[in-house]
């Protein structure tokens, strides 16, 4: 049975910027392309002014120009606590409003005119790569493997499971970024290395180190920085090319209006994208900006040299080496080590982060790997693994723990009892005492984050063990126990050491939605899904009976031609029937199924006309 | 210029009664469109407008004696229904209640109503509101959709009263007075109560409205908002004009989910006169947006994003 024939599952790279989707067909994993025939779909979902929901390109295009509606980078806040640190950061530079969810835990997003949860957003974005892929296969898609980074905490991935809820997907499982990469890598090759996936997407700069053994994928160290990636780089040519138009157009500052700093924006990456591979790119932007006082628009025309983008960026590839550094420091790994860089992004394209990247190793980068498609192969990859399991390869995905896991402790600090990177399933325990005389009971809450103090670190959950034998303060033991289970299923009990007194707590991941949040958004989507479902398929319907009778007239008109060629009317028949068949033609090419339905009478006209003309269809006449 | 500019031009003279300039504009038209329909019959309507006043045709009055190519059975080109014609209703009220006020409906079959015999040119001693109103008058037969640079004022500002507001006319427009002004030894018409910029731009708009000229009139509404932003009847002119442009532009666009293309090389976009909104809407364009898709990203009002699309489309500067 071929992949076609199977329900189909999918690998999606949800993505800070972009994202892509892809699958396995007949054993070779591909992307799929989205309806506007590209590999990768922006992130970034908007109200536009006129009401209409917009996601990807289309909502790229309008993102500076209706800032307060247009969400990107919502990567950065799924299952983040509000208040917490990476939130407060990210409101500091996001245009659009942030909000505390109606608990006061969790973040919302003010757009348009509702407020929306974080996971509700990007299940449009999955929505909208699940919506490519049932084009793609010309059915319902239901599952999917979602890749998150390396270091999302339990929350943010459980938030991403309710995300691919709300797109109408099971996500049947959530691999890390670079362990997908790193399948994708190894796919069909025996492969036993220590790699490092360098991945410089648009808005984040992620580092992993991963050991590889027969097919089995082990990240033994990750690192990065969540405010460094391809936007950045983009921003230092919008800047050159602002202050030049500025120096050159007697001080017009591009800034001031949105339509032409969102062209700029566009034509800014472009130009990083066309350096990639050439040693000059042009930038054209006729009527960019008003003249002023009534005179005539002002174009840009510029054009810029590799070596420009090099020096306005060199300190950008420099801070991606530094992490890179400090991430193998980390795990006590020298480059030399390292047997291969997978490098995955589109910035990887880049001539000078590939030579920092060789510079820094003493090898060159693998080349093997698409830079921008390889994670989602990867995904695609373990979906079709975990889907399709007869005849396929077992890949053993090791995973670890994406932060440090350990309790409070006296004095507000934070006690790790399983540092970050470790692999799971793993169990580890620790003694603490009571820190106060004829203390009878203890606190134990499970924290999981990277900083000293407690409070800096996301709370998972937290119990009491009462009923302490009251004496001394350090003279009672207390044992507490972690435990994660292959699922990532994190369980913590704490016992009594003299009167065996036992408390424990498993830990389940919330996304910040309640259960009934989530049904309701779900119910609330599918109307949606439905309608636009309903919508797809009714033109699906025109087009095919169209093109069948385009096809049957197209058929019969050679015939009717030559019967009417000597007839005083006929070539003007003929002219009119073509003329009709060309704008069926232009209607289904603009997907306008009104058009289709009024031209779909005529058609049929002219074809029953035809073959009265010819005696019939051409099948149906003798030889 | 090209012949869709110079009908502009003389259509916009036209609303501000330059009824000269108008005609040269026409006239330019025709020299280089000898047989564009909508020139010729304008032509003919402002020929007989004019005759009175020493203008060619003066001793026959027909086109055909000033060396036109008569109209005869040309239809000017016809132009779309507004999107929602107003209800047929008694003069608008000047109250500034909560309820929606009714417009007056524009005359009905202006858009494509042939071109007819031409009237008589009124005596100057003739002319009054009520006459003007009840006259076919060049906006009947071309309100048209690509008004760029609407109106700048009324075409007649007509009282509360039948007589004109002369002194309104001669502030806002070329014509001149028809009746003899004070001094003149002619006998004095009653003093008016003066009235506020807001009546007369009003007037203007329910004329300009009626006449079929709805960006004229939107001009005018625009005009009014600025000082009186909760004008009730202002906001209902706006919005009916408004609904009634998008309509007649999207009429020219085709259908929402086309995929518009350059219809020219690009490297010719530079030598186009647009400005920086039409060259962002452009720049959108590149095979893979719809017109709807432009509407949603280009981040200007519906109007406007019409507007442009409608006029690329008419220039030749994109195609469906």
């Amino acid at each position: 049975m071929s992949d076609l024939e199977l329900e189909p599952v999918i690998g999606i790279d949800l993505g800070t910027t972009n994202s892509v989707v892809a699958t396995v067909l007949d054993g070779v994993p591909r992307v799929i392309q989205n309806r506007s025939g590209q590999l990768l779909t922006p992130s970034i979902v908007a109200v536009a002014k006129n009401g209409r929901r917009l996601v990807g390109q289309i909502a790229k295009r309008q993102a500076v120009t209706n800032p307060d509606n247009t969400v990107f980078a919502a990567k950065r806040l799924i299952g983040r606590r509000w208040g917490s640190r990476e939130v407060e950061d990210a409101r500091k530079i996001l245009p659009y409003d942030l909000v505390a969810g109606p608990e006061g835990n969790d973040v919302r997003i003010r757009m348009g005119d509702r407020v929306w949860p974080v996971p509700e957003i990007s299940g449009l974005i999955l929505s909208e790569l699940k919506t490519d892929a049932e084009a793609f296969f010309g059915r319902q898609v239901t599952r999917a493997v979602v890749t998150v980074p390396a270091y999302f905490n339990d929350g943010q991935r459980q938030a991403t499971k309710d995300a691919g809820r709300i797109a109408g997907l099971d996500v049947t499982r959530i691999i890390n970024e670079p362990t997908s990469a790193a399948l994708a890598y190894g796919f069909g090759k025996s492969v036993e290395k220590k790699v490092v996936v360098f991945d410089l997407g648009g808005g984040t700069f992620d580092v992993s180190i991963l050991d590889i053994g027969k097919s089995v994928y082990d990240v033994v160290g990750v690192g990065g920085d969540t405010y460094l990636g391809g936007e950045d780089f983009d921003r230092r040519v919008m800047d050159w090319l602002t202050f030049s138009f500025a120096k050159e157009k007697g001080g017009v500052d591009l800034r001031r209006d949105k339509m032409a700093l969102q062209r700029l924006k566009d034509a800014s990456e472009k130009a990083k994208c066309d350096l990639s591979g050439a040693a000059v790119a042009g930038i054209h932007l006729p009527f960019l900006i008003g003249g002023g006082e009534g005179r005539p628009a002002l174009h840009l025309e510029k054009q810029i040299q590799r070596e420009k983008l090099e020096e306005l960026t060199k300190d950008l590839v420099d801070r991606c080496i530094q992490v890179v550094d400090r991430t193998l420091r980390d795990v006590g790994v020298r480059p030399s080590q390292i047997d291969d860089v997978i490098l995955v992004g589109g910035m990887t394209r880049m001539p000078s982060v590939q030579k920092a990247v060789r510079d820094f190793f003493g090898r060159e980068p693998s080349r093997g790997v698409h830079p921008e498609e390889v994670v989602a192969l990867g995904a695609a990859i373990q979906a079709h693994a975990l889907t399709h399991r007869q005849g396929s390869t077992e890949v053993l995905l090791l995973d670890v723990t994406p932060q440090n896991l350990g309790i409070l402790v006296v004095g507000g600090y934070f006690q790790t009892i399983i540092p970050r990177n470790t692999t799971v399933p793993t169990s580890q325990m620790h003694v603490f005492t009571t820190s106060q005389d004829n203390q009878t009971s203890v606190r134990i809450a499970v924290l999981q984050g990277a900083s000293d103090k407690a409070i800096e670190n996301e709370l998972l959950g937290e119990f009491v063990l009462a009923g302490i034998r009251p004496t001394l303060r350090g003279e009672v033991g207390i044992e507490v126990n972690f435990d994660i289970s292959a699922d990532g299923i994190v369980s913590v009990s704490a016992r009594d050491m003299v009167t065996g007194q036992c408390q424990s707590i498993t830990v389940t991941a919330t996304s910040g939605l309640t259960e009934d949040e989530l049904k309701r958004i779900m119910d609330e989507n599918v109307d949606e899904l439905l309608a636009r479902k309903q919508i797809v398929s009714d033109f699906e319907r025109r087009r095919e009976a169209t093109e069948r009778i385009i096809g049957e007239i197209e058929a019969l008109m050679p015939v009717v031609t030559a019967a009417l060629a000597r007839s005083r009317f006929g070539k003007d028949a003929v002219n009119k029937a073509q003329a009709m068949v060309q704008r069926a033609q232009a209607a289904i090419r603009a997907q306008d199924g009104d058009q289709l339905v009024t031209l779909g009478e005529q058609l049929d006209r002219t074809l029953q006309l035809f073959k009265g003309l010819s005696g019939g269809a051409p099948e149906e006449r003798g030889p | 210029m090209t012949a869709a500019e110079l009908m502009e031009q003389g259509i916009r003279a036209y609303t501000r009664c330059e009824l000269g300039e108008a005609e040269r504009c026409w006239r330019d038209v025709l020299a280089l469109e000898p047989t564009n329909a909508r020139a010729l019959s304008y032509l003919e309507l402002l020929v007989g407008k004019l005759a009175p006043q020493g203008a060619p045709g003066k001793d026959g009055g027909s086109a055909a004696s000033i060396g036109l190519v008569t109209t005869a059975g040309a239809a000017p080109v016809p132009l779309p229904p507004p999107a929602a014609v107003p209800a047929a209703a008694p003069a608008p009220s000047r109250g500034r209640g909560a309820e929606p006020v009714p417009l007056p409906a524009p005359e009905e079959g202006a858009w494509m109503r042939p071109p007819i015999a031409i009237p008589p040119a009124p005596e100057p001693s003739s002319i009054d509101g009520r006459e003007l109103r009840e006259r076919t008058t060049l906006s009947d037969y071309a309100p048209s959709p690509w008004d760029q640079g609407p109106a700048m004022s009324p075409a007649v500002v007509l009282d509360d009263g039948d007589g004109l507001d002369l002194a309104s006319v001669a502030e806002q427009s070329d014509l001149r007075a028809l009746v003899p002004e004070e001094g003149d030894g002619a006998p004095q018409t009653p003093r008016r109560k003066p009235r506020s910029e807001v009546e007369i731009w009003m007037e203007g708009a329910r004329e300009l409205f009626a006449l079929g000229d709805f960006s004229g009139s939107l001009e005018m509404i625009e005009k009014i908002l600025k000082i009186e932003s909760s004008h009730v009847e202002a906001r209902e002119y706006l919005r009916q004009n408004e609904a009634t442009l998008i309509a007649m532009y999207e009429s020219k666009i085709g259908p929402p989910r086309a995929i518009p293309r350059l219809a020219i090389k690009p490297e010719e976009v530079m030598w186009l006169n647009l400005d920086h909104r039409a060259g962002f809407l452009l720049a959108q364009i590149d095979g893979t947006v719809s017109y709807d898709d432009l509407f949603a990203l280009s981040g200007l009002p519906h109007l406007d994003t019409a507007r442009i699309l409608a006029a690329l489309l008419q220039e030749g500067v994109i195609r469906s």
